[in-house]
């Protein structure tokens, strides 16, 4: 039962770099814009949280320009909800592939948390152009961006891998998931700061894996605030946990996807 | 040849549940709604109907032998190759599998119609197992085996049909695995791809590759395999030699329901209970020879009183090719109506289909070619021809040729004003 068979997954390695190879390429390949669309996205999004959040409602943003402030949490959580909704559809979007052929099917999930990152990668690109805009370097804790990723990574996959195999048997996941992701943004400080939360209520809001995350993120990028390690080390266990235990749930429903999917 | 088992397969079962809540795409609405419903019923089970698609198959296949899976539609080789595979698992019994094993049971499942051939080459060779070094090493072979160098940097999507399993089965067939499961997959493309894929075979089989072939041709199950499996209703009830594999197939297709016949069989008002052909000397056969005459006697029953029914027979060539076919009707056969049982003869004209095998379709009409009241296999023969073969067309028959005199030309200039 816990032979999770991960040296499999490791053999097909190849594969999924070509799943995720092709993410990539189709996603671009048919649009006019190309590229540009990863970058277009969350610049629109910012544009009108600064709009309406930063201007009309005059949302406090721990002094910074409010732009600044929202860009660097939306490009991660824009990063969070695509592989959420990646990691958790795609093996309904590749039922042909299930149906088909034999591979470990954990490779898919793995790649669709895996291709957003490139989305991710352009983005930041423009967050470093609006920085320097504003005039705001970032100091020696923007190194730490790629581990707060990876537990963007993690905890997407974990929740995927959970969602994935219900999804492959009641497909009501994928109409609730877009609903769900956006309820939870406004539960996450993206378009307000952590500080706003009545201190009463912040362990309990704490619970939210994402608040520590994008918290990080806010403090590698742009240097506000402390990272929360209370917070974090929870976040890291219920995600450890999820991961686990969700490895093992998928692993024992594959043996039922080609027949139900 | 080595004689190691390269397959081991002890008691394979695969059961399916069918009812309400065993279909696919079931919101969980439907399993409240069942939830609920067992409830108020008084926690009676619910309406799952057990349906074992594969039940206690065993058998072993050593390195080097080429088997064919033989049945009906829904016989279960598709599940067995499924659960060898490894795609599905099976509920019962256990496979061990002894080499590198390649599985075809679609040619073209993870094509991307956005991406270029090229890059169809590459996620496609992955994604059945190859690594990308081994790709890039057999790419020109793999392109020249597609014959379709020309479209190689082209979407696929702006492929036709032909060439899209091109290039999907060169890919495939460059997987060089010790072990080969193919489902149909030869049945794909022109004749001279198909014949081109058997040579492949035959190649892989010179290297001592085992192949597991499911296939409706008998043609290729005979040029392919040493050894056949024949599966009925989910059961192993023959493995031994060729013929006797393809004896008992024609013994069960002799009025078997048409795979696409969309009503049940048991509620069809008429049916085909059984049928011959026969010589001109009134002998069963099943080979003829070209211009041969053969006769096709059918015996039917009915359910209900039947007006004018309309019965067509149609010649379907071993690679799915409608030949020919006749019908009461077109022939001014009219039969009033028909009640209990009966039999009809069809007298065909000399034979001019060329050489090769052909299984017979029997469809039973209401009056005017409308709704179908019965489709049925009744069986399969062979044309023999030394030289007609399908390079020649459906049919041969002779023309009249002769010399024409300059002044006997027709004027082209008559047909215009």
């Amino acid at each position: 039962m816990f032979d999770l068979d991960l040296g499999a997954v490791w053999r097909y390695r190849e594969l999924l770099y070509f799943l995720v190879w092709r993410e990539v390429k189709i996603r671009y390949k048919q649009a006019a814009l190309g590229v540009a669309w990863a970058v277009v996205q969350p610049l629109f999004t910012v544009l009108i949280f600064t709009t309406i959040f930063g201007i009309f409602a005059r949302f406090p943003s721990d002094g910074l320009p409010y732009p600044v402030f929202a860009l660097a949490a939306v490009l991660p959580w824009t990063y969070f909800a695509e592989a959420l909704r990646r990691g958790a559809t795609g093996l309904v979007s590749d039922a042909d592939l299930v149906r088909k052929i034999y591979f470990p099917r954990l490779i898919i999930p793995i790649a669709g948390v895996t291709s957003p990152l490139v989305d991710f990668l352009f983005g930041m690109l423009i967050l470093v152009g609006v920085m320097f805009w504003y005039g705001i370097v970032p100091g020696w804790t923007i190194v730490l961006v790629p581990l707060w990723l990876l537990i963007t990574l993690s905890l997407a996959l974990a929740i995927g891998l959970w969602l994935g195999p219900i999804n492959v048997r009641y497909r009501d996941v994928m109409h609730t998931l877009p609903f769900v992701t956006q309820v939870w943004m406004f539960a996450t400080p993206i378009v307000y700061p952590l500080s706003m939360i009545p201190q009463k209520w912040q362990a309990l809001y704490s619970l939210n894996p994402m608040v520590g995350i994008i918290e990080g993120f806010r403090w590698s990028l742009l240097g506000t605030g402390q990272p929360h390690l209370q917070s974090i080390a929870i976040s890291l266990s219920v995600i450890a946990l999820a991961l686990v235990g969700g490895t093992i749930y998928f692993r024992k429903m594959e043996r039922s996807f080609a027949d139900v999917i | 040849m080595s004689k190691d088992i390269a397959i081991q397969a002890r008691g394979l079962g695969k059961r399916y549940l069918l009812g309400a809540a065993g279909s696919r795409n079931d919101s969980f609405r439907d399993v409240l709604v069942a939830g609920a419903r067992a409830l108020v019923g008084g926690g009676r089970k619910s309406a799952f109907k057990e349906f074992w698609a594969l039940r206690d198959a065993s058998f072993d296949i050593r390195h080097g032998e080429n088997v064919g899976i033989v049945g009906l539609n829904g016989a279960g080789k598709s599940t067995l190759l499924k659960i060898l595979s490894r795609i599905t698992e099976p509920a019962t019994g256990s496979a061990s599998i002894h080499g590198r094993l390649g599985a075809l049971l679609e040619v073209g499942t993870g094509f991307h119609g956005e991406l270029t051939g090229r890059e169809n080459v590459f996620l496609y060779g992955s994604i059945l197992g190859m690594r990308k070094e081994e790709v890039r090493r057999k790419f020109d072979a793999i392109v020249e085996f597609s014959e379709i160098a020309n479209f190689i940097d082209t979407p696929v999507k702006r492929y036709s049909s032909g060439m899209y399993v091109r290039l999907a089965f060169s890919v495939a067939a460059h997987l060089e695995p010790d072990i080969l499961l193919l489902d149909e997959v030869l049945a794909v493309g022109d004749l001279a791809f198909q014949r081109k894929c058997i040579e492949h075979a035959k190649e892989l089989q010179k290297r001592d590759a085992t192949i597991l072939f499911v296939s409706h041709n008998m043609f290729s199950i005979k040029t392919m395999c040493d050894r056949v499996i024949y599966l009925r209703k989910g059961e192993v009830v023959y493995d031994g030699n060729v013929p006797g594999g393809i004896e008992l197939y024609e013994q069960d297709c002799r009025g078997a329901a048409l795979s696409w016949t969309d009503t049940k069989p048991e509620e069809w008002p008429i049916y085909i209970t059984g049928s011959e052909l026969i010589d001109e000397h009134g002998v069963a056969r099943n080979l003829f020879d070209f211009g041969e005459r053969m006769t096709l006697r059918l015996h039917y029953d009915t359910r209900q009183a039947v007006d004018d029914p309309n019965f067509i027979v149609a010649m379907i060539r071993s690679d799915g090719v409608a030949a020919c076919n006749y019908s009461t009707e077109l022939d001014g056969l009219s039969l009033g109506r028909v009640t209990g049982p009966g039999t009809i003869e069809l007298q065909l004209p000399a034979i001019k289909l060329v050489s090769e095998m052909y299984s017979i379709s029997v469809l039973i009409r209401a009056k005017g070619f409308q709704q179908i009241l019965c489709g049925q296999t009744a069986g399969t023969f062979h044309v023999r021809h030394h030289l007609f073969n399908t390079h020649f067309g459906v049919f041969h028959e002779p023309g009249h040729w002769q010399r024409v005199e300059r002044d006997s030309a027709p004027r082209i200039a008559s047909g215009q004003r």
